[in-house]
């Protein structure tokens, strides 16, 4: 018996349905807060939601355990709008309860720090995914959302943002400094706001699957991945076996060039120049060969219920091939000289640190959990897609500092590599079972590995192929939380750049 | 750090050679669909305005005095009307999308009469003094006004050895006044309208202001959406539309050229023409 059905066996949970590796429980609201105590002490909480609309409002809690292919979804129905706070006995549970109150109006009773997350002026009694708002005229005037400072002798602020220097996205900053160090970072997220999730309600499958591919460029595909795939779940539409070759190789494509991307922008933070140029031109690579397998850069447009819209073209699959003896070579080479440039490490060493201890309550995903001790990857530990039928290795690190990030990010670009050559060593002549998208009522979890980490999208569908009610939980959700602790744990003004680009968070991600 | 500047003059000259000539890419990565909507049927029109995930095809009227109208500005790039109608919908096979006057972003057909491009009468004309001030050196300032973050993936691009913005004297600006334009990305959000607003005030005149992406032109699969206070035209002055989800890097090298009269807005959602 595995860590989570001991657990919910344990706790006496009732058995709310199914679907493989989707184990479902439900229980009494008062019995709610025990339970998933309980269970955060054996296992990972990987999300918490909120259903509001004609129904009583309903939470779930989804868990994994490590090393266990199965989730754990936990949902308990509501008798009114309040419910006890998780966040006490479970720290992670913060974020997503200030979503909740936020979002849907719904009160966490006890929680210690219920400020907003990411409404800045906002009519009190209006959460966006509760109010029948149909034109932007119906908002009234708001309420100023507080960004908190450090006061004390020789203490200043510097603000940075929301509108940034360069081509960055929006995003405010505000620097607590006593003249070099960094007291502390205040941030105020929310700017990019668009409440995606709400605008696919009662649209389509399709039409909803066109925004999950536009929550984030970047990472258009992994969101749009996971989406698909708790779509195909929920109605039980099997895959054809080139359609999922087909994916693996576009989400570890993607994984490339966000990690080029990336660490191209931590090279130009630290001043290195050449190494960015170098970096941003392996990126561009990688999105011309994506452009050449699905006519977008961004591998928009390429995914559908069921398989993909078509099937990749043989002669760009070919291309492909040739070119990773090729990246891996650049790709080698620049790693070899980053290592040996001091100057480059002096910038990344013990710069931005994000200790195991601190990170730990907070369930990172992604290279910025590896970087912690988090030994999570959806690739290994859920496989979905053709992950069963390639290897690779996962690093773990626990330094938790920007040359942590930078490591995990250059052993991943060399899996990637090995992942892609494998897929194009074997690839399927053809799907084998004829593509199914006949749409059921039904809900189910989707997940993904995107280059920042796991991806988890919720859907439940209407008889009619329409989405009812729609869940993401993208891993900058995640990720952003501890990210103000590591930008002031002893770091300089100087630093911060630094700390961004070895982040790499997206704020698209986050404030959807 | 010797061995850097040794890698970088090794890896030898990657930049492309547009404007001068024509660049490969440019057909690999479409920029825009072009419509020939006179090839549908009123069935066929239905159904691929069906299929469409925005508002860029849209069915006007009934089968006897109605028709079909396409929009570049709403196309998300999603090809599914291009693999369901290949004879009515095509990639442009070149870069040059940009536009100066939103009507020409649009095109309809109408079942009584043949295609009909819907040009804008009042064409936005960009002023011809800030043209000239600006046609050799161009300072923008980028506003995320509520991206996905694609377009800021391209626009960061736009300074790799791939396309190297500076050879052509356009510079981003971090400070509003020093800037010349305001290239705007996004459906200007509710919580990103006033930053927005304060950086356009900011800026000395004259100012050109340029909308980069669907988004910030029509809303793209936003376009309604409750915190969406776009699209930009609706909020400031645009002079240059750039369509695209996320317009490529060749595609805003272009729209900035246009910006400042160094190139033609030669794209018609129908089909290209001389120029505006």
């Amino acid at each position: 018996m595995t860590t989570l059905r001991d657990a919910a066996h344990r706790l006496g949970l009732a058995i709310d349905g199914a679907a493989a590796t989707e184990l479902r429980f439900r229980c009494a609201p008062e019995a709610f807060l025990g339970a998933v105590t309980t269970l955060a002490a054996e296992a990972v909480l990987a999300d918490l939601f909120a259903v509001t609309g004609s129904g009583p409002p309903s939470l779930t809690v989804v868990f994994e355990a490590v090393g266990e292919p199965e989730w754990l979804l936990l949902r308990t129905q509501l008798t009114g709008d309040s419910f006890p706070s998780l966040t006490p006995a479970t720290h992670v549970a913060s974020w997503y309860e200030r979503e909740i109150h936020e979002m849907h109006g719904l009160q966490p009773a006890g929680h210690p720090a219920l400020a907003r997350l990411r409404l800045h002026d906002w009519p009190v009694g209006q959460p966006p995914m509760r109010a029948t708002l149909d034109r932007r005229l119906d908002i009234g005037p708001g309420v100023p959302s507080v960004v908190p400072i450090v006061h004390g002798q020789g203490v200043f602020q510097l603000p940075l943002g929301p509108v940034r220097s360069g081509p960055q996205e929006s995003g405010e900053f505000l620097f607590n400094s006593g003249g070099e160090d960094l007291v502390a970072v205040s941030q105020l997220l929310g700017f990019k706001l668009r409440v995606v999730e709400r605008l696919a309600e009662g649209r389509t499958v399709d039409q909803a699957l066109n925004l999950a591919e536009r929550l984030a460029g970047v990472s258009a595909f992994s969101n749009a991945l996971a989406f698909v795939q708790a779509v195909e779940r929920a109605s039980a539409i099997n895959v054809g076996a080139r359609s999922r070759a087909a994916r693996t190789l576009m989400n570890e494509l993607e994984r490339l060039h966000n990690h080029f991307g990336d660490i191209s922008r931590l090279a130009d933070a630290t001043g290195l120049m050449v190494a960015g140029a170098q970096y941003a031109s392996l990126k561009e690579d990688v999105l011309r060969r994506c452009a050449e397998l699905t006519r977008h850069r961004y591998l928009r447009g390429i995914l559908a219920v069921g398989g993909l819209q078509a099937p990749l073209p043989a002669i760009a699959l070919q291309t492909l091939r040739r070119r990773l003896p090729d990246w891996l070579r650049r790709s080698e080479r620049l790693e070899k000289l980053l290592e040996e440039t001091a100057i480059f490490i002096d910038r990344v060493e013990t710069t931005g640190v994000l200790t195991r201890e601190y990170a730990a309550p907070h369930n990172l995903v992604g290279p910025i959990g590896r970087s912690t001790g988090a030994d999570r990857d959806c690739r290994r530990d859920h496989p979905y897609a053709a992950y069963d039928q390639v290897i690779f290795e996962v690093l773990v690190k626990s330094q938790g500092d920007a040359l942590a990030r930078l490591s995990i990010r250059l052993f991943e670009i060399r899996q990637s590599i090995r992942i892609l050559e494998q897929l194009l060593e074997s690839w399927p002549e053809s799907d084998e079972t004829a593509p199914s998208d006949s749409l059921a009522t039904g809900e189910a979890l989707g997940w993904s590995e995107g280059a920042g980490g796991e991806t988890l999208h919720w859907v439940a569908l209407t008889g009619d192929g329409r989405i009812a009610r729609w869940r993401a939980r993208p891993p900058a959700f995640v990720n952003w939380h501890p990210y103000a602790e590591a930008c002031a744990s002893g770091n300089n003004l100087t630093d911060y750049p630094v700390i961004e680009a070895s982040f790499g968070l997206s704020h698209a991600e986050f404030d959807r | 750090m010797s061995r850097w500047i040794a890698l970088g003059l090794r890896s030898g000259v990657r930049t492309t050679r547009y404007p001068s000539h024509a660049d490969p890419e440019a057909e690999i990565a479409p920029s825009a669909v072009i419509a020939d909507l006179a090839a549908l049927t009123p069935a066929q029109a239905a159904e691929v305005a069906d299929l469409c995930p925005t508002s860029a095809i849209t069915i006007e009227g009934d089968r006897e005095r109605g028709g079909i109208a396409f929009d570049a500005g709403q196309c998300v790039m999603c090809g599914r009307c291009v693999r369901a109608f290949p004879g009515a919908f095509a990639f442009s096979p070149h870069p040059e999308v940009a536009v100066r006057s939103r009507g020409n972003l649009r095109v309809a057909a109408h079942w009584a009469g043949g295609s009909t491009p819907a040009v804008d009468a009042a064409a936005a004309e960009l002023k011809l003094r800030s043209q000239r001030l600006f046609r050799r050196s161009l300072h923008i300032r980028h506003v995320d006004a509520g991206s996905c973050n694609g377009c800021e993936s391209e626009l960061q691009l736009l300074g790799s050895p791939e396309y190297d913005l500076h050879r052509l004297g356009l510079f981003f600006t971090p400070t509003p006044r020093h800037a010349d334009a305001l290239l705007v990305t996004g459906v200007v959000t509710r919580q990103m309208e006033q930053p927005l607003r304060d950086t356009y005030d900011a800026m000395p005149g004259p100012k050109i202001v340029v909308a980069a992406g669907v988004c910030a032109i029509g809303g793209g699969v936003f376009e309604g959406g409750f915190m969406v206070n776009g699209p930009l035209d609706r909020i400031l002055p645009v002079d240059v539309y750039v369509p695209g989800c996320p317009p490529t890097p060749l595609a805003l090298l272009h729209g900035l050229l246009v910006a400042v009269g160094r190139g033609a807005g030669r794209y018609r959602a129908g089909g290209v023409s001389d120029g505006d």
